[in-house]
């Protein structure tokens, strides 16, 4: 399992001057002043970073089954009250969000979910420079598309009470401000730990290395990538949703 | 097979190198008082909460609806957001998440010696576990004291001690406040403890998560306590919509208070099943896995994905009384059975989130005192794992009777009664482990025996509700209260008590008081089943639930509920003497391993250092070979040495064995 | 030693069979004979009975369950305590891990039963017509005549006769903190008491003004949930006369406690009679009342239930519930 998200190093060696990332790590993390323990046997370190891989594995699967919940809580909201049509009150007037917002904010992410995909395959062949200029290419449109997300509130034609079109929509968009922050955030600190892995480790590309830290940012990357996948799948549902004009 | 006990190599450093140095310690996490702790963390949350506050009143204050009514929510519902995130920063969560955005990893949470390490962020499970302990206890006594409050009240039928807005804000303070508790009460303290233990692991997954929700659980209590200021909320604890949108502030305290319980339980269930997935000794196969671990998975399980509905549910309350959507207003579109199946969606998993760690204690306890292996092993995962996937399939039988589609109720009348097949499981298991067993009624198996004895009405009561004819009778009366009681309190506490008394003595390596603990167990007992059994007849004979009034011929009933909760509510005061006196004023070393348990968290020193296990432990058994000639041993614990002999007890917590 | 071990082993589940089958017989029969016929909710209406029965069964099915665990635990407590001399020394091992017979043995049996049980409920609830339950605006199984009553109702050519096997329509209007009912098959008026004519089919249709409340009238066996701007019905068949307890059985605020009154099932002469004589006593008031709706929460578009007939549907103006400012006072 640790196999397959552990973007493994091909031909990447390239030089250490200041020891390996390995070394540097290794030095940075331990305290031989403290008991026995700290990290125990080398085995035992490997054997506990190969959980910690496998954990990212599962907590990013979970993770987003626990946000499918939340966002399936919201498309349950949105079918009962159109089956409702409680007052005839659903959508009246076919009231719609505005719709440049939406298709403004759904291209965006999806471009950023693309840019971090995209990243994450340029970063696997070794070209870690392509995927920190996606990347952050991909943070730039994700923080436009929460900027319009918000802004939108304001430029709404019609008032969060006057239908049930109107409240589900105020619901939805707070909670894609959580989506594409939560998913903007993510994709800044995996770009901000590869430049800073830089620093503490030295040396060339040491991200690409079999240090732990460097290979926990894979897996990082790699779950990461997976949620914005989901995330340009669940906007396409919600952009058929709210802004089907 | 193990893993090599051989000594770290050297790492061939470059001459000129420096020695290693001590890692850099943050400020915030420095012993002392000028760092970040519990006090910070009010302090954090009487800024955060005036700020939101004032920035609130700035934003709203001329809406007209806002002037009308001299209630302004939207200032209320930002001075308790603020006010959480105050918290939080105060106690350093937001350390992390801010240094990750510059591409740290963030120092690491320095694990301070002293007691002081209780009132902080720390990444030791253990002490999350016992700082679990002492919020979910405080919760449950402050809960408690309101109960009492109710059935004071509900001694005369005429003779009123509260006005009826404040009983009815005590009873909605109560529930809410015992529900929340509950849903962590054993999953935050028990389950952060022993988890890692049991598997043969020496940390969590994610121990800054595991941190970050319990914090976030205190600030939920916090929260909805702030409810009784702000006027209380007049709903109960299920906040019916659209009596919900009628109410005044303190409906915020609920909704929000709700909501982040709902983060936090999720929080806490994420962290845990993924370290229950990923972090297993080597050796440790799922069939291997102790029943109590698999108990916490499932509600883990159900944790994770039943409070999302609960947050949109709370989030859409707190735009109604904010903004002014009509999410549950039918009149403007809403609808009011719209917060029902979403409330209700997650409320029937949350209750089996109450029931399911009951039954891992119940299961992980009896083959101790019975000396036998536990029975059927298989069968209680499956109990479990069933219960908690059918779970999801049932919550429509809480509203029957409100004019739902007709045609699904005998759909979820089937679903509900399909569900107690996997959730009598435990009582097979029960009866077969002790089976021509060796029985030694200490404290804990004492509680195992009530467990069973409470959870079987319980559960039966819950059979007749959800035959959906007989619900026509006992929906929303005292039946309905007399069946979550026994099986919340009645089993879920029970089984929690005798998990207290069970693994105390490892968490703290003091023992309890034996004679205090047999008088608490049998006055607990004996007045719960005096206090709640009644109800079920109260119930039967009409009862509504949450009224100050009652027919006068139920007087009789209701006083002898009262006086004998009286007494219960004396026999949790008794508890909590009993814990202060083995605990502080009166504490005696326990033995090694008192119960002389096979399982692997006994496996280990007393108190449990720091790192758990001296060396990861290469698993070879599962824990129940009680009795049995020849059997394997448990697990190869490094250097070929066996469990006890490593097991000496240590002088202080962070002396090492080896 | 073997032959020991080989006469324990029947000995202890034969004990515990023999001595369970006797008392969940006494305690079957003790209950029918003593409890069942007294047991909630009475029988005042069919579906009262019905569910009474229900109840009966259930408890009788219960009783074997219970009986069944507490013999055993109790068994266990004095057999197998350690604390008891002759308590033989447990044997560990896979044959205490597994029993294939135990374990399947219970499974089909707890699976059977809860399936016929579920079976049965299932019965009972169609055959008795939702059994007095809540069954939303369109209930999917009706008694007879009672669909065509509704619908005479609402176009206000309701009528009720005595000896007519005719269906009387009732509503009930739930409100912070009272219950008042409409008879639509006499003129629509508006009363707190309610009476019933007795061996008649009822119809009632429960509505909110305000928040949800829950019509429970106990001895009729009726409950059923009154949400604002819905219409819930259920049924219910008198067949006895006598008094009955109408309490809301849903929080609906502070004075939840105290929404109760009482009613009664009369014969069906006695409620023409009251009938007649209230329906000309409040004529001046119903005559102020709107026509009779389902529902009667005003909304966007008027008011339901058509306060307002001319037809014209008020746009509805959100600048005036906020957004705009106070006008000097």
């Amino acid at each position: 399992m640790s196999g397959e998200n552990e973007m493994t190093t091909a031909s990447s060696q390239p030089n250490f001057p200041g020891g390996t990332p390995e070394e540097r790590e290794f030095e940075m993390t331990t305290d031989s002043s403290q008991t026995s323990f700290p990290r125990g046997t080398p085995e035992e370190r490997e054997f506990e970073f190969r959980a910690h891989v496998g954990a990212m594995w599962s907590g990013s699967r979970l993770f987003i089954a626990m946000y499918t919940f939340l966002l399936a809580s919201v498309c349950f909201a949105y079918f009962y009250l159109r089956s409702s049509n409680n007052a005839q009150l659903w959508r009246p007037h076919n009231v719609t969000a505005p719709l440049y917002y939406g298709w403004a904010i759904y291209i965006l992410l999806l471009f950023t979910a693309l840019m971090a995909l995209f990243g994450q395959t340029r970063f696997r062949k070794g070209s870690v420079n392509d995927w920190q200029i996606a990347g952050w290419a991909g943070v730039l449109s994700g923080l436009v598309a929460l900027f319009l997300q918000i802004f939108e509130f304001t430029k709404v034609p019609f008032n969060p009470g006057s239908s049930a079109y109107a409240s589900i929509f105020i619901g939805f968009a707070c909670i894609n401000c959580l989506t594409i922050f939560a998913g903007t955030y993510w994709l800044e600190t995996t770009l901000a730990r590869s430049l800073r892995i830089r620093k503490e480790l030295g040396g060339t590309n040491p991200e690409l290395s079999t240090a732990f830290t460097a290979r926990s940012l894979r897996a990082n990357v790699s779950a990461m990538t997976y949620f914005w996948g989901y995330i340009a799948l669940s906007s396409t549902l919600f952009l058929w949703m709210f802004y089907r004009f | 097979m193990s893993i090599s006990t051989e000594q770290p190599n050297e790492v061939v450093r470059r001459s000129a190198a420096p020695p290693p140095k001590r890692r850099a310690i943050s400020w915030t996490q420095r012993p002392g008082w000028m760092s970040q702790h519990l006090g910070t963390a009010l302090v954090g949350a009487a800024l955060g909460y005036w700020l939101g506050h004032w920035f609130g009143n700035y934003i709203s204050s001329d809406y007209s609806y806002v002037a009308n009514s001299g209630q302004n929510s939207i200032a209320d519902t930002l001075a308790l957001v603020m006010g959480v995130v105050g918290w939080l920063a105060g106690i350093g969560v937001l350390n992390y998440p801010l240094a990750k955005i510059a591409g740290r990893e963030g120092k690491e949470l320095e694990d301070v010696k002293d007691w002081t390490r209780y009132v902080r962020l720390s990444s030791d499970h253990k002490v999350v576990g016992l700082q679990y302990v002492v919020s979910v206890l405080l919760f449950f006594f402050t809960a408690g004291l309101l109960a009492m409050a109710i059935r004071t009240e509900l001694l005369s039928p005429t003779f009123h001690m509260f006005s009826a807005d404040t009983y009815i804000k005590i009873v909605s303070e109560h529930g809410t406040m015992m529900m929340m508790m509950a849903s962590s009460i054993v999953v935050g303290p028990l389950g952060n403890y022993l988890v890692p233990l049991m598997i043969g692991s020496r940390r969590m997954a994610f121990p800054r998560i595991e941190a970050f929700s319990f914090w976030l659980f205190t600030a939920g209590y916090l929260v909805i306590f702030s409810a009784l200021p702000y006027g209380g909320f007049p709903t109960g604890w299920t906040g019916y919509a659209p009596l919900a949108n009628q109410a005044g502030p303190g409906m915020v305290s609920y909704l929000f208070g709700f909501a982040i319980i709902g983060v936090a339980m999720a929080a806490a269930g994420f962290n845990i099943a993924i370290t229950i997935v990923n972090y297993r000794a080597p050796g440790m196969t799922w069939s291997r896995v102790p029943a109590f671990v698999w108990g916490i998975l499932a509600t883990a399980g159900l944790m994770t994905l039943a409070t999302p509905s609960l947050f949109v549910a709370g989030l859409f309350g707190i735009l109604d009384h904010t903004v002014l959507t009509t999410f549950y207003v039918a009149e403007h579109g809403g609808s009011s059975y719209l917060w029902e199946n979403l409330f209700w969606f997650f409320g029937h998993p949350e209750v089996y989130i109450m029931a399911l760690p009951g039954f891992g204690i119940v299961a992980e306890l009896l083959p101790v005192f019975a000396r036998k292996p536990l029975f059927a092993f298989k069968v209680v995962v499956a109990g479990e794992l069933g219960v908690a996937v059918l779970s999801f399939f049932v919550w429509q039988h809480h509203i029957f009777q409100s004019g739902i589609d007709p045609s699904m109720r005998p759909l979820y009348m089937l679903t509900t009664e399909l569900i107690s097949i996997p959730t009598g499981f435990i009582f097979l298991v029960g009866m077969g482990t002790l089976y021509k067993a060796k029985i030694r009624f200490t404290v804990p198996m004492l509680f195992c025996f009530a467990f069973f004895f409470n959870f079987l009405i319980g559960g039966v009561s819950g059979v007749f509700q959800s035959d959906v004819p007989v619900n026509v009778t006992v929906h929303g009366g005292f039946f309905v209260l007399s069946h979550f009681h026994y099986t919340i309190l009645g089993g879920l506490v029970f089984a929690f008590f005798g998990g207290l008394y069970y693994w105390l003595p490892l968490m703290t390596g003091l023992e309890i008081n034996k004679k205090l603990s047999l008088i608490q167990f049998w006055t607990m007992f004996v007045f719960f089943n005096l206090t709640f059994f009644p109800m079920l007849i109260i119930g039967l004979l009409g009862q509504p639930r949450r009224v100050f009034t009652y027919a006068r011929a139920l007087t009789g009933l209701n006083d002898f509920a009262s006086v004998s909760a009286f007494c219960l509510g004396a026999s949790f005061l008794l508890f909590a003497w009993t814990l202060a006196y083995s605990l502080v004023i009166n504490p005696k070393k326990s033995p090694l391993n008192p119960w002389d348990s096979l399982g692997l968290e006994w496996q280990t020193a007393q108190p449990v250092p720091v790192h758990n296990f001296e060396r990861i432990p290469v698993i070879m058994t599962d824990p129940y070979h009680y009795s049995e000639e020849g059997a394997p041993k448990l697990a190869d614990f490094g250097g070929g040495s066996s469990a006890r002999e490593s097991s000496v007890p240590p002088t202080d917590n962070e002396t090492v064995l080896r | 030693m073997a032959r020991e071990t080989m006469n324990e082993e029947p000995r202890h589940l034969r004990r515990l069979f023999a001595v369970w089958f006797v008392s969940w017989i006494i305690g079957d029969v003790l209950y029918w004979l003593l409890l069942g016929p007294h047991m909630a909710p009475g029988d005042m209406t069919k579906s009262a009975h019905w569910n009474q029965f229900d109840l009966n069964v259930l408890f009788m099915l219960c009783i074997p369950v219970l009986f069944g665990v507490w013999i055993y635990f109790a068994y266990a407590t004095f057999m197998w305590n350690a604390k008891r001399k002759s308590c033989p020394e447990p044997v560990g091992g896979p044959a205490a891990e597994t029993n294939s017979r135990a374990q399947w043995s219970w499974i089909w049996i707890t699976s059977v039963t809860v399936v016929l049980l579920a079976v049965y409920g299932t019965v009972a609830l169609v055959g008795d017509n939702g059994s007095g339950g809540g069954e939303g605006p369109s209930p999917v199984w009706n008694p007879p005549g009672t669909v065509k009553a509704n619908t005479a109702a609402l176009a206000g050519k309701a009528t009720w006769q005595p000896n007519s096997d005719q269906v009387l329509v009732v509503q009930v209007i739930g409100q912070q903190w009272k219950f008042t009912y409409r008879y639509p098959a006499f003129g629509g008026f508006e009363t707190s008491q309610l009476i019933l004519p007795n061996d008649t089919a009822i119809v009632f249709d429960v509505t909110s003004l305000d928040v949800i409340h829950s019509f429970w009238a106990y001895q009729l066996s009726v409950k059923a949930d009154a949400n604002p701007g819905y219409n819930n019905v259920a049924y219910a068949d008198t067949e006895h006369t006598g008094p009955f307890q109408v309490h809301c059985g849903e929080l609906c605020g502070i004075w939840h406690g105290s929404m109760f009154n009482s009613g009664s099932v009369v014969s069906q002469t006695d409620f023409m009679t009251w009938a007649k004589k209230t329906e000309a006593q409040t004529a001046a008031n119903t005559a102020n009342l709107p026509p009779m709706a389902w529902t009667y929460t005003p909304d966007a578009n008027g008011a339901s239930g058509g306060l307002y007939p001319d037809g014209t549907v008020t746009p509805y103006s959100p600048s005036e519930t906020y957004g705009a400012k106070q006008p000097a006072s």
